[in-house]
């Protein structure tokens, strides 16, 4: 087959895939809402086909510890909650407008995958989904610590979530904007009567 | 440059500021009152904010965990809220170390 006639049938492809997507989407799709039941179906059991049994059935070198959790807490807090939240809920502003859409990892539907594919799931990420891939190829014991994280998720304490928000990323300007309220906390009591006075005052 | 300089003051004078935190606005200032299910907080601007709390909302006074009874009127306070039109709830209050003239 020439040159020209695979670039003329790849060109036909496209103008006919993209002709279908306006005719039965009304446009470009975009981001926007939730992917269908069968499209979630599908993915999952594509993901599930594409882990191999070897890696699925693999055990966690680790056991929980509180000292474990702690720093697979710290370590979730800084890598990982900008898209999945802090308590893993995946209520942030990334997460509720990725699509598809970042699961709660607290609900069934991940706390039922074994360790062995959360940990091929962290450590390859997912294609087509904004996971992308962590750790060193050939040496990735913190992805194995943040498995035995994920299994705690249901159980976090407000405590803990707390201790976690030190170590989430912050811009310089959010840097600044705590200064600003930690100075604002640290300034005097205010009388409370009359209650007119302003607390800017200072 | 007078017109920039301006505006900044105005920024600054503001009592809630919308920072792009997540979708939480900041409620700077002092209790006034508070209730069973709401604190009412007195910003720079002179305004009174009623900010709802519930059992999910947690509290700080430094870095310690703290509670709805710490909170007193006169007490400095910083609240990250989830803002629903002029209706705010907040997800987390954090009190000033020094505290306020009377508890309520």
């Amino acid at each position: 087959m020439s040159r020209e006639l695979k670039i003329g049938l790849s060109a036909l492809f496209l103008a006919v895939a993209g002709f279908l997507v306006i005719r039965f989407f009304g446009g470009y799709p975009g981001a926007r809402g939730n992917p269908s039941r069968a499209e979630v179906v599908l993915a999952r059991t594509l993901r599930s086909w594409a882990i191999p049994r070897s890696a699925r059935d693999a055990h966690n070198p680790y056991k929980s510890s509180p000292e474990l959790l702690q720093e697979s807490a710290r370590h979730f807090a800084d890598h990982c909650a900008s898209c999945h939240g802090n308590d893993g809920s995946g209520a942030t502003a990334m997460g509720r407008n990725f699509f598809p859409r970042v699961p709660d990892m607290r609900a069934d539907a991940t706390q039922r995958l074994s360790d062995g594919e959360l940990y091929y799931t962290i450590h390859n990420g997912l294609r087509w989904s904004g996971m992308p891939a962590w750790g060193d190829p050939d040496n990735d014991t913190d992805s194995w610590k943040l498995v035995l994280f994920i299994r705690h998720l249901p159980r976090l304490t407000g405590d803990e979530v707390g201790d976690m928000e030190r170590f989430n990323p912050r811009s310089i300007a959010e840097q600044q904007e705590e200064k600003e309220e930690e100075e604002f906390l640290n300034g005097p009591p205010v009388p409370a009567d009359p209650p007119t006075h302003s607390e800017t005052s200072k | 440059m007078k017109k920039y300089g301006l505006l900044l003051l105005i920024s600054l004078c503001l009592g809630v500021l919308g920072y792009a935190h997540g979708d939480l606005v900041h409620v700077l200032g002092t209790v006034v009152e508070v209730k069973n299910h709401s604190v009412s907080v007195k910003t720079a601007d002179g305004s009174i904010k009623v900010v709802a709390f519930d059992g999910e909302t947690r509290f700080l006074k430094g870095t310690s965990p703290a509670t709805a009874k710490d909170l007193t009127v006169g007490a400095r306070v910083v609240i990250h809220a989830h803002q629903n039109g002029d209706k705010f709830h907040a997800a987390e209050i954090k009190i000033g170390a020094a505290s306020g003239a009377q508890h309520v």
